[in-house]
Formats: C-alpha cells, structure tokens, sequence
C-alpha cells in the first residue's frame, strides 16, 4: 500500500486499520506524528481490572470517558483441543506483555483485554464457578435469527493512535521484532491460537463521516461532520454509563473480571437519514420530548453529562400519546436500584465487509444484566399496547440487525492467560462494592 | 402509458433533469419526474386519486410453515413515512433500483398478518442489500410492507423475508398462533424491461378528487380487507367518520369467542374508505358515559381475528341504550403512505355516538 496517493491523513489512518499488516502500519508510521512513551518494565503495578480503561482516558469538558478511536477484535481460536498447559499459558502472557513494555497503558498508547467465550470453558470438566453469569450466546430478539460467535477468544485493542493498535496487532502475531523501540519477546500469539476473523472499527468526533465512502449505502453527504457514530448522534454520557465497578464480578476466583458481549449490528443509514427527518430521529434516538423541545444540538454536545432522559415522558404514554419511542427512553428502563445503567458500552463504528455497522460491545457483571438491557431496548411490552412497531417507530430498530453475537469472559489480569475454568483461590480483587 | 413515457413527459412537467443513479447504471436516462414526481395540487384532507398509478408486478409467492409470503415489485415510489401525525416526504434516492414489497398471511383462513417483514438480498457475489420494510399503504396495493432498494444491477437475487411473532392480542381461534418468527425464501430476477415497463396509468381530471381506484386483483395474495357492514359479528352500533377512515362499531354478546370474560364486547373495525383496506397500528380508547358520568374508561386492544381481521376491542360490564361511546385516536394508522393517502388518516377527530 503506497502512501504516496495523495489520501488525506486522518482518513488514510482509519482505512489502514480496517485494512491492517505491517505495510499498513509502516505507512502510519509515516502519517502519524506521534511519540508514544514505552510502557513500564515493571507490570505489576497494572490494575487486576483488565476493562480499568476509564481512569486512564481523556474527558471531554464535561467530563465525559472519551472513547478510544481506533479498535480491532481479533477473533481466536486455541490451537490445542482439551486442556491448555502452562507453556502455551506463559507464550500468551509473555506476547502480552511485549506489547505492553512497548506502549504505555493509556488513551494514546494502548488499551486491551483479552476474554474466552463459554465454547473455550467447556474444555474444562469443571464448569465456572457460580459467581461468573456466561451463557452461550442467543437471539435476543423474537424478530432476529444472529448467527453465533464461538471462537475461544477476543482479543480487543484500543487507541487514540492508529499505529498502536496495528503495531500491537502485527507484534502479536509475531511479525515484529522491535515495536516502538522495545524489544519484543520470542513468542507470538498466532503460535498458540488461530485467527477467526479480525473486526475493526472506529468512533470519536468526525470519523463517521470521514469513513462514509467505504461503505455501500451509506449517505456520505448525510452523516454530520463532527458525529462520533454513524447515526449522528453523541453517546456514552457520563450518566447513562455502568461504571466500571458496577459492570465487575465480586465475588469467586474471577473476581476483577466482568463479562462481555459482542454484537455485530447492521446499520440502514439509507432508511436513517434519506427517510426520517431529524424530528423522528431526535426522538428515535432519545425521546419525542427531545424532539418537541429542539433539546439537541448537533450532535448533543450541549447536553452535558447525560442524554436527560428524566424529561421524558414514561415509554407508554409516548407510545400511545406520540406513537413512537425513543432509543434511550426504552433502554433506560433497565436500571438498578441506584437508577445505574447496567451494562458499560464501549461499541464502535465499523465498515468491515463494506457496510456499515456497529460493534456493540457492552461489559456487565453478568451476561444477565446484557439479556435484560436489550429486552428494555425491545420494548415489546410497548408495541402490544400502542401503535408502536415492533421496529417502526420503536426506538432505532428499525435501522439495525443484529447479525452475531458472542459473549465472554474478561477474566482478571492474573487470569488473562488460558484461565483454568475453576482456577484455585480468589483473585485479590479489592472493590469499592459489597454486594 | 408505461414508465419510460411518463418518464420523457416528466421533464415536461418539471422542467428539471436530473441524472438517477440506479437507472444511469444501468444505461436509462432519468427526470426528476422519477425522484420527486408531480403532486395534485389542492389535495384534499382525505383520500384522494393521485396523478397517476404505479403498476405492480409479482416476483412470487411461497409459504413458510402456516404462512404465505408474497413478493411483489414496482419501480421506485416516493412514499412518505409516519411518526405519530407527522409525516416525511422520502423521494427517491439516485441508486434506488426498485420499490419492493411484501405480504404475508395465514394460509388456514387467509388473514393478512400486521408483523413487521425484513429481507436479505443477495446474490453470486454475496450480500446485496437488507432492510427492514416499512408497514405501507397504497392506493392499488392497500396494506402492504415495502421499500425502494438499491441492486448493483439486473440479475438473480435470493431473498429472505423474516418476520417476528404477532404483536397484537388474537382472538381464540388464533390462540398460540403467531407466536414465533418466521422466514422464507425465494429467487426473483430484477429485470428493468420488466419492472420499469409496468403500467403507469394516469388519472386525469380525476386526480385530486376524492376517491381512490380499486386494489389490484392478485390472485395469490388475499386481499388486505376487512369485512363489510354485513358482515361484522353482534349488533352494529355506529358507522363514523374521521379524518376520512370509516369506523365501524359492533357490540358482541353472549357466547363469543372475543374475550375470556363473559360480557358484552365492544368491536372497532376501522378501514379506508371504498375499499376496506384494514388500518392496523392504530392506538384507540373509549370512554362511555351514562347520564352525564363516566362509567367506563380504557384502551381498545388491538387484534387480530380470522373474519374480522385487524380490529380494536374491549370488554363492558354493559352497555345500555342512552349510554354515549366516545372512541378516541391517540395515534393514527402508522403506517407509510404512497400517493392517494398521505392526508388522510392524520389528525382523527373522535367518534362519538348514543347507543339506540
Ligand atoms: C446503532 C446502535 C446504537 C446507537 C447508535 C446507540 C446510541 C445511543 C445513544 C445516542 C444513547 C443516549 C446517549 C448515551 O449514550 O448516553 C444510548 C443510550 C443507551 N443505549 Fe444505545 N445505541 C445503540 C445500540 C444499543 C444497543 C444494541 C444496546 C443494548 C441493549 C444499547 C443500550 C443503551 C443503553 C443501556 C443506554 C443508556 C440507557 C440509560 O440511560 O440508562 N444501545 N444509545
Ligand atoms: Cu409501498
């Protein structure tokens, strides 16, 4: 891939993680004009959270996590049947490692967690202890028919800074012998897994719109300049956030950890912006109230640190009285006690196979918490008692399908190598909850 | 007239010309008379005769467990969408290659079910296109599900229609039926001679005047009707009028198969005028008052029956001579409305009637 082709730089960035290898990373070398610092010889002092990313992310001014803008998943599958042992357990770590020494742990450098899916757990004749809610993935919708994702593991990396995350990416499938300057260890994880797939994408202020032509049907003309998701609106307010304790396993030898689920979403941006108007998706995306009352600006900045979602009206009274509602008016209904979010979103924007779509990727304490958000999302209770569709004018199902699922298992740090399925002992997890 | 015809006049009409995409692909010049076509002018707040009909054709039709699925085609429509009373003009996208439609139904008693359909279009090369379709209304087609789709070109394409479960309340004959998703699949070949030389018909003077033409005859579809006067169940109360939709009311008492509960059991059977096309999606209320005071308030559900079709319904205590029944519209039909129907069913005034 020539870098000599006259592409802007921020959208070369993007399409070469999409497009990934070390010629892709090189040619960012060139692009990127940045410097960043090594991580640490000494990793112990690292958080037993391997999801502990928002302490270490920037803010926006009001004090909203900023997402990590470019991601991959990499999808993989354990060379070995049966039990793992500690060879293939000590290659893992030591590949994870490498990257770690080379890229300090933050927004700029690198983020990442490594989780199993429950295919990877049935090697073990013990199943997991009770404390770890990890069903195997399911449609989570009458109207939908995902295909499942069953590969043993994820791999998710995150940065503000596109050749970290390809860098990471090539050094652990042992393409690198040097990465940012730091020597990398003799061991690779493609030695020990298998590549399934490789997902890719991306979110943050003007990405989207950036990335509109390598998607078919996607309005380019239409998705805002500044949006961070294809769908034109802001998202992961402060409020309308788990955080990061709420979403960690308490209890058991998996403590630290929590769980994850990766959807792949379809999105129809062709219905989104050429046959709605910004009314209906104001109040798809939110609630009719946002609309009536011009709430939103933009890309709803101005709303500060949360969609205000009170000042909507309750799902079924807008359902009947408006006949529509709203995305984050119906998923708000899943709260706890503490009227806390359930689950943490850390989804990103995609044109993988060139569509565009979303990967919706959630950390909850439990698969749970994930099954009863999407069932809120549903609304089915409020399309048998209004004019509300099951996907028309119900929130923004009308524009996605879901295509796969997955869900995993982040385990804690110290168990992020090939865990065992009932590893001896609680991690030494100290949390802020008791519960 | 066929589309190509109407499609020089257009720029007669307009003035403009304009490039579409889907059909510059495929080597045809288009107007804007494709992307935004012209509007009668001084529509009425009712059903109206538009400047012209589409034509339609079927791709085919195949059954799924109990259910039929039909798949039908026509050139790219504008169509405007509907969120509670307000509504958005879609013109036609420059890629937009046809309009695509679907029906799907009860083979058992040939009701048409009011469940939300997607597709999945592809072809040799893979996934093409999927979405999901917008419950429709149209002057020759009725009730329906469709959209405009962009293809990459003319060819073979397999599609699937998937469906999810009812989501009304059904009476008992229908009792555990439509309770689980569904899909079917089917080929069709998008062929532009076929689909762009459908009949396009105009309608002259006629256009603008209230009215609409019959539904197309389409021998392996049911028709999207409800019944006629005669044939609703019980004791008609009222036929009234708002916003153009005829709102027949019955009272069912004694033995029926409406409801669990013993007692009388109101009936709402709205449809368009002339022809009896349903109006599914809909949110109705009643109140009914006796001497001056409110005896009875609630919401009427709406369901699905094998002879009534889509209706709305509720359960009395009783229901005496001299008592008033007020049926209120918190939501209009939402459903997406070709040409001919967009200015009617919006802002519905409430029925009101004296029980005889
Ligand atoms: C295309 C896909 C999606 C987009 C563009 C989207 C966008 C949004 C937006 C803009 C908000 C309100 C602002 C905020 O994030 O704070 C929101 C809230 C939310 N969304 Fe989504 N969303 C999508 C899919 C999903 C899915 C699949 C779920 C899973 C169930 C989900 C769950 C939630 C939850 C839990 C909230 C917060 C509710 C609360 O305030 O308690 N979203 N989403
Ligand atoms: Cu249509």
């Amino acid at each position: 891939m020539s870098d000599e082709r006259g592409i802007p730089r921020r959208e070369f960035l993007k399409s070469a993680i999409a497009i990934g290898g070390t010629a892709a990373f090189s040619a960012c070398l060139g692009r990127e004009e940045v410097d960043v610092p090594t991580g640490p010889d000494d990793l112990s002092s690292y958080p037993q959270r391997q999801h502990a990313w928002n302490e270490v992310l920037p803010r926006d001014d009001h004090g909203n996590i900023i997402a990590p803008s470019h991601r991959v998943l990499l999808y993989l599958n354990y060379r070995r049947d049966g039990q793992p042992n500690e060879d293939d357990r000590d290659q893992v770590e030591t590949a994870l490692r490498g990257i770690e020494h080379a890229y300090e742990r933050s927004g700029d450098g690198l983020l990442l967690t490594v989780s199993y899916s429950p295919a990877y757990f049935y090697r073990f004749d013990d199943s997991l202890p009770d404390d770890v809610d990890l069903p195997d993935p399911e449609a989570l919708a009458p109207f939908e028919e995902p295909e499942f994702d069953t590969p043993d593991a994820v791999v998710h990396l995150a940065s503000n800074t596109a050749q970290v995350v390809l860098g990471a990416e090539e050094a652990l499938k042992g393409n690198k012998s040097t990465l940012n300057g730091v020597d990398q260890p003799d061991a690779a994880l493609t030695d020990v897994f298998s590549l399934a797939d490789r997902r890719t994408g991306f979110i943050g202020d003007g990405l989207p719109a950036e990335n509109a032509d390598d998607a078919e049907g996607v309005p380019a003309d239409k998705v805002p300049e500044d949006a961070p998701l294809f769908m034109g609106f802001k998202s992961g307010f402060k409020k309308n956030q788990a955080s990061e304790d709420r979403v960690t396993i308490q209890s058991g030898p998996f403590a630290g950890g929590t769980t994850q689920h990766i959807s792949k979403l379809q999105l129809n941006l062709n219905q989104w912006y050429n046959q709605d108007d910004r009314w209906q998706r104001e109040a798809k995306m939110f609630c009719p109230y946002h609309a009536e009352n011009d709430v939103i600006e933009g890309a709803g900045d101005n709303l500060g640190t949360s969609s205000k979602i009170d000042d909507c009206q309750p799902t079924d009274e807008t359902a009947r009285e408006m006949g529509v509602v709203g995305h984050s008016q119906k998923s708000a209904r899943a709260r706890d006690d503490d009227d806390s979010p359930l689950i943490l979103r850390r989804d990103f924007d995609s044109t993988d196979g060139g569509a565009a779509s979303l990967h919706f990727l959630a950390l909850q304490r439990r698969i749970t918490d994930f099954v009863d958000t999407r069932e809120a999302m549903n609304g089915t209770d409020v399309t048998e008692q209004s004019a509300v569709g099951q996907r028309n004018n119900n929130g923004i199902l009308q524009y996605i399908r879901t295509e796969r699922r997955g869900n995993f298992l982040v385990p804690p740090r110290s168990l992020r190598a090939l865990p065992p399925g009932q590893p001896a002992g609680d991690a030494q997890e100290v949390t802020h909850e008791s519960s | 007239m066929n589309r190509r015809t109407f499609l020089r006049q257009g720029a007669a009409l307009s003035g403009g010309l304009l490039l579409s995409g889907c059909l510059g692909q495929l080597g045809f010049e288009t107007q804007s008379a494709w992307r935004d076509p012209p509007l009668v002018e001084d529509r009425p707040d009712a059903v109206y005769y538009p400047a012209i009909i589409e034509g339609m054709g079927m791709y085919g039709t195949t059954t799924a467990g109990d259910l039929g699925f039909a798949l039908m085609h026509s050139f790219p429509h504008r169509f405007w969408n509907l969120t509670g009373s307000r509504k958005t003009k879609v013109v036609v996208q420059s890629d937009d290659s046809v309009h695509l439609m679907a029906s799907v139904w009860d083979t058992e008693t040939e009701t048409i079910l009011p469940v939300d359909v997607s597709v999945e279009i592809s072809n040799s090369d893979g996934r093409v296109s999927s979405t999901n379709l917008w419950p429709m209304i149209s002057p020759n087609m009725g009730f329906h599900y469709g959209d405009n789709i962009a293809l990459p070109g003319e060819g073979q394409y397999d599609v699937t229609l998937q469906i999810g479960p009812l989501q009304t309340a059904r009476t008992n004959p229908f009792d555990g039926r439509f309770t689980e998703g569904q899909s079917a699949t089917m080929q069709f070949t998008f062929d532009t001679d076929e689909t762009y030389n459908l009949e396009i018909r105009r309608l002259g003077d006629k256009a603008g005047t209230r009215g609409t033409v019959d539904l197309m005859d389409m021998e392996m579809v049911p028709e999207p009707v409800v019944p006629t006067k005669s044939e609703l169940p019980g004791r008609l109360l009222h036929e009234g009028q708002s916003s153009d939709a005829t709102i027949l009311v019955a009272l069912v008492d004694g033995d029926h198969r409406f409801s669990d509960s013993d007692g009388p059991f109101l009936i709402v059977s709205p449809r368009t005028p002339y022809n009896r096309v349903m109006l599914p999606r809909m949110a109705l209320s009643a109140t009914l008052d006796r001497g001056g005071d409110t005896i009875t308030q609630g919401t009427l559900q709406a369901s699905l029956d094998p002879d009534l079709g889509s209706f709305y319904g509720m359960g009395l205590d009783e229901l005496e001579t001299g008592d008033t029944v007020r049926l209120t519209v918190e939501t209009p039909p939402q459903l997406a409305r070709h040409d001919g129907y967009e200015t009617a069913f919006l802002d519905m005034d409430p029925v009101e009637f004296t029980v005889e």
